[in-house]
């Protein structure tokens, strides 16, 4: 008896979203089907993982975590360097100084920062701002034109202030993370807005806000996979890669911070497999760029990766 | 302790209340009826008045401005009088009178409904029977002979009359030479003798009276039940709406303040009694005279209006504490009519669509036709219908009284000097609008704020989302005390003096509205796996829809993207229900099978309405490709 193998015939395809400049430029998106199903579609760009970089020592860190960018962690120039030489395929540089309840940086100050960050990588650089949505506003556009040419992903941009930070990307050739809360119809709806000022579908990734895992992580998990199934359907405003904020996520839960206790183990080996399990879920859903903290953790999940882009033989 | 007097100007009117009471009591005591949508909790702001003489004490400022308050301005549900005081109520403080919806010769599109019946055979008649005298070969006792005449001419039995009528019947009948006129009420399935009279005497109707209980507005029509015509009509404010606009607000008031379920009831009965007044008068008529009454009106009102508790309307799981109440003596409810006169409440389906409904399904005809249909009722509840003569649903959308001007800083119903038409130029920085009569615009109603969130959308002042595009040269763009906002007429050209304006939550509000109603058809149909394309006709009830421009609606996302010409408009059908159950027991019997035929959709339990919801709240939608007409349209 045979066994006819189930093939779903997809109308379309995800975007294909180039980053960065050079040898070691990024493409992900462009799939044909669901994560790793090869034997259906076309996957022509693995997922990709990003290492985090803080423009200042970061505060609650567990020591593990720091000590893997120890010596570099008030040099965000050496830190950079420190991620690609980690393997990282993206740096991702978070401003936290600009923080209004923080030092409060200048969007100058942060665009000097930046544009030292991205001299010194060869990967692509993605920029985060600090959270609050009108200082990003600032602080975004002026990155944007100190990386001009660069091709960087820079975020968030959110339906409160996605107009400067898209002016900015647009005209300094970058790509934008088009961030919304967990929800399908306000995900299309920013990149509506964002299409409709010209920039190319091609040039957005979307944020769907993850939550952790055991902290709505399946929420996250369905949004995501109605994004690629929406994708693959022909729904062109859904069709964009899909960025997963892990390290922001995981390294807040109580399951990463609590030291080494009897009922939950090793502290270290429990933080990592929380991040580790975190993004592997949310690339099964269909997630395409994960960034995360730390650098086993990169490890362990391009490891996966490569594992899940060997082609199935039928 | 004494109890305050309260002068009201301009109108010189003078009342006393108990001590304690607010100004708006007094008012309402009055026959003021103040505007307020928060439920006399000092939020709304909407309720101003000025203390010219006289203490009152406050119990919170609500939006008054220290200036404003140390010239005398109040919230009158906050104020308490303390001694003698003379209260002056600014004009934009009143609910002023408006015409409400009568008769679909005003809306100006259509309609083309049938609503002649095929029989005249009312809830309430006089039947002229002749009965054949005693004999001593046929002994039937009076009543006897009376009940099986009347089944002789086809009146339904079982018969039942009053003990009063029985003690008067044998004199009746031999001095009126055995021919009679039989007052008939239908009651539950079996006929009910209200009175024997002699067929000679001057027959003047009987009259019947169709009242729709609207939550903003109430309309009556008073009927010759022998001839089936309407001899007045009438319309007014419910004066419920002093305590809240929406009928959530309205139970909380009920539940939640000592006295507030009397306080409404009367304040709907006397709404009713007021109107009843005004139609007796101009046909010269006595209360008496009227001698049945139908009802129509969403569930809450219905519960409200015969003093039935309210509360588990809104608690989950949403239980009405009647879906189709039994008939109601009018003199139990204080009503001006006959105190024997039946008052009917048109049988409704569920705690958020009631007999009013019903009445549409009715009126449109949906339930006895063919084509899918979708009955849409656009006002505070927003309740609408699917279906065809095979299978009814229903369901709810609490689209809120946003396009009736409520919750809008500058909205206002669409009376005279109401903005009713604006087009925003691009930039944003020229605006040219209409209002209702010509007058000096006073603020805007529904039909202008549909117009606006199309224009100030179109001329870039405002993205799909809803919301301002930051940093524009408009200097009518700017920054208030809640963001930013937008000025559509200066103070010096409005009729207060005061600027008009929409703020970014007026704009959200309206999103919301709007996506409520587009998110309930998109709700009901995917309850049935049918597209959009699938309605075959659309009819609109609701006294808002008679000033609803379709194409502005299908713009904004609110209505369907289907060809105009599928879109009817049948004015008030909640009355007219009313009317055509008065008027045929067989309308009121099919009512009731109506009633139970609907199924209701609970859009609180599931995610499909949630998601529906969001993805309206754009515009026109999330999804472009709903609205071709557009011309919009993404691949």
């Amino acid at each position: 008896m045979t066994v006819a193998i189930a093939k779903e015939r997809w109308a379309s395809r995800c975007l294909e979203t180039v980053l960065g400049t050079g040898p070691r430029q990024v493409k992900v998106g462009g799939d044909a089907t669901l994560p790793f199903l090869h034997f259906e579609g076309e996957i022509p760009n693995p997922p990709v993982v990003a290492l985090e970089v803080f423009d200042a020592p970061p505060q609650e860190w567990p020591e593990f975590l720091t000590g893997a960018y120890e010596g570099v962690l008030s040099d965000p120039v050496a830190w950079a360097k420190r991620c690609q030489d980690y393997g990282a395929d993206l740096v991702a540089l978070r401003l936290t100084r600009t923080h209004p309840d923080g030092e409060n940086a200048s969007p100058e100050e942060a665009a000097r920062v930046a544009a030292a960050v991205a001299e010194a990588v060869e990967v692509p650089l993605i920029v985060l701002g600090c959270g609050v949505e009108e200082k990003d506003a600032a602080v975004l556009p002026e990155v944007a034109s100190a990386l001009s040419g660069r091709n960087c992903l820079l975020g968030c941009a959110t339906q409160e202030n996605y107009k400067s930070i898209v002016a900015g990307c647009i005209a300094n050739g970058h790509a934008v993370i088009a961030s919304s809360p967990l929800d399908i119809n306000l995900a299309k709806q920013l990149n509506i807005l964002i299409t409709e000022m010209n920039l190319e579908p091609n040039r957005i990734v979307i944020d769907p806000s993850i939550g952790a895992l055991g902290y709505g992580i399946e929420y996250a998990y369905s949004i995501i996979e109605r994004v690629r199934t929406g994708a693959l359907m022909g729904d062109k405003m859904l069709s964009m890669p899909v960025i997963l904020l892990v390290g922001q996520e995981v390294w807040k839960t109580k399951e990463a911070k609590t030291p080494d206790t009897a009922e939950w183990g090793e502290h270290k080996k429990r933080a990592i497999l929380w991040e580790v399990t975190t993004a592997v879920s949310l690339i099964h859903a269909g997630g395409h760029i994960a960034v995360v903290r730390h650098p086993e953790s990169l490890q362990y999940i391009k490891e996966h990766i490569a594992k899940m882009m060997q082609p199935q033989k039928y | 302790m004494p109890g305050k007097t309260v002068l009201f100007l301009p109108d010189k009117l003078s009342v006393t209340v108990e001590p304690g009471q607010t100004l708006l009591q007094a008012a309402t005591k009055a026959g003021i009826t103040l505007r307020g949508a928060c439920g006399a909790k000092g939020v709304c702001g909407r309720c101003r008045v000025q203390v010219k003489s006289g203490r009152v004490s406050l119990s919170g400022q609500g939006r008054i401005t220290p200036e404003e308050a140390a010239a005398g301005w109040v919230l009158a549900c906050l104020a308490v009088p303390e001694d003698e005081v003379t209260v002056y109520v600014p004009e934009e403080s009143r609910l002023t009178e408006h015409r409400v919806l009568l008769e679909e010769r005003e809306s100006g599109v259509l309609t083309a409904i049938e609503t002649a019946e095929t029989s005249l055979r009312p809830l309430f008649g006089r039947r002229l029977v002749t009965l054949a005298p005693p004999t001593l070969s046929d002994n039937t006792d009076d009543y006897g002979r009376l009940t099986w005449t009347l089944q002789q001419h086809g009146e339904r039995a079982p018969f039942w009359a009053g003990y009063a009528l029985l003690r008067s019947l044998p004199r009746v009948l031999r001095e009126a030479n055995w021919q009679v006129a039989v007052e008939l009420a239908a009651v539950e399935g079996a006929t009910e003798i209200q009175g024997v009279i002699p067929a000679s005497g001057d027959l003047k109707g009987p009259f019947g009276l169709a009242v729709d209980i609207g939550t903003t507005t109430v309309a009556a029509e008073l009927v010759d039940l022998a001839t089936g015509n309407v001899v007045a009509t009438a319309g007014t404010y419910n004066r419920q709406a002093a305590f809240g606009d929406d009928v959530i607000s309205r139970i909380i008031y009920a539940t939640e303040t000592a006295g507030g379920q009397a306080a409404l009831r009367e304040a709907v009965t006397e709404t009713v009694n007021g109107l009843v007044g005004e139609l007796l008068r101009l046909r010269g008529l006595n209360p008496e005279d009227v001698r049945a009454v139908v009802c129509a009106g969403n569930t809450t009102m219905v519960h409200l209006f015969l003093g039935i508790d309210p509360t588990y309307i809104r608690l989950e799981p949403y239980i009405p504490a009647v879906n189709m109440p039994p008939p109601v003596r009018a003199a139990e409810l204080g009503l001006a009519a006959h105190p024997e006169a039946w008052v009917y409440c048109l049988p409704g389906v569920a705690s958020y669509v009631g007999g009013d409904i019903t009445a549409g399904i009715k009126v449109s005809g949906i339930a006895a036709a063919e084509p899918l249909s979708l009955f849409l009722d656009i006002g505070t509840n927003g309740e609408m219908v699917l279906g065809n003569q095979e299978w009814l649903m229903a369901c709810a959308c609490s689209a809120g009284p946003a396009f009736e001007g409520s919750g809008i800083t500058c909205g206002m119903r669409a009376v005279s000097g109401a903005i009713e038409a604006v087009r925003v130029l691009p930039g944003g920085f020229e605006v040219i609008y209409r209002t209702v009569g010509g007058e000096k615009p006073l603020g805007i109603c529904g039909s202008g704020l549909i117009d606006l969130l199309a224009s100030l959308h179109q001329a870039g002042v405002i993205d799909r989302g809803g919301r301002f595009v930051p940093d524009q040269e408009s200097p009518r763009v700017r920054e208030g005390s809640e963001g930013l906002e937008f000025v559509l007429a200066w103070e010096n050209e409005t009729g207060t003096g005061r600027e008009i304006f929409v703020t970014q939550a007026d704009i959200q509000n309206l999103m919301r509205a709007k996506a409520a109603v587009f998110a309930g058809i998109r709700t009901l149909l995917a309850n049935v796996g049918l597209p959009l394309e699938a309605v075959e006709k659309v009819f609109i009830a609701g006294g808002f829809g008679r000033f609803l421009n379709i194409r502005d609606a299908i713009a904004i996302g609110m209505l369907p993207d289907l060809p105009l010409e599928r879109y009817t408009y049948i004015g008030n059908s909640s009355l007219k229900g009313a009317r055509l159950a008065l008027l045929s027991q067989a309308v009121w019997e099919e009512m009731k099978a109506i009633a139970r035929r609907v199924t209701y959709v609970e859009l609180s339990v599931g995610n499909r309405f949630m998601e529906e919801f969001m993805s309206a709240l754009f515009l026109p939608h999330t999804d472009l490709s709903l609205f071709p007409s557009l011309g919009k349209e993404r691949d």
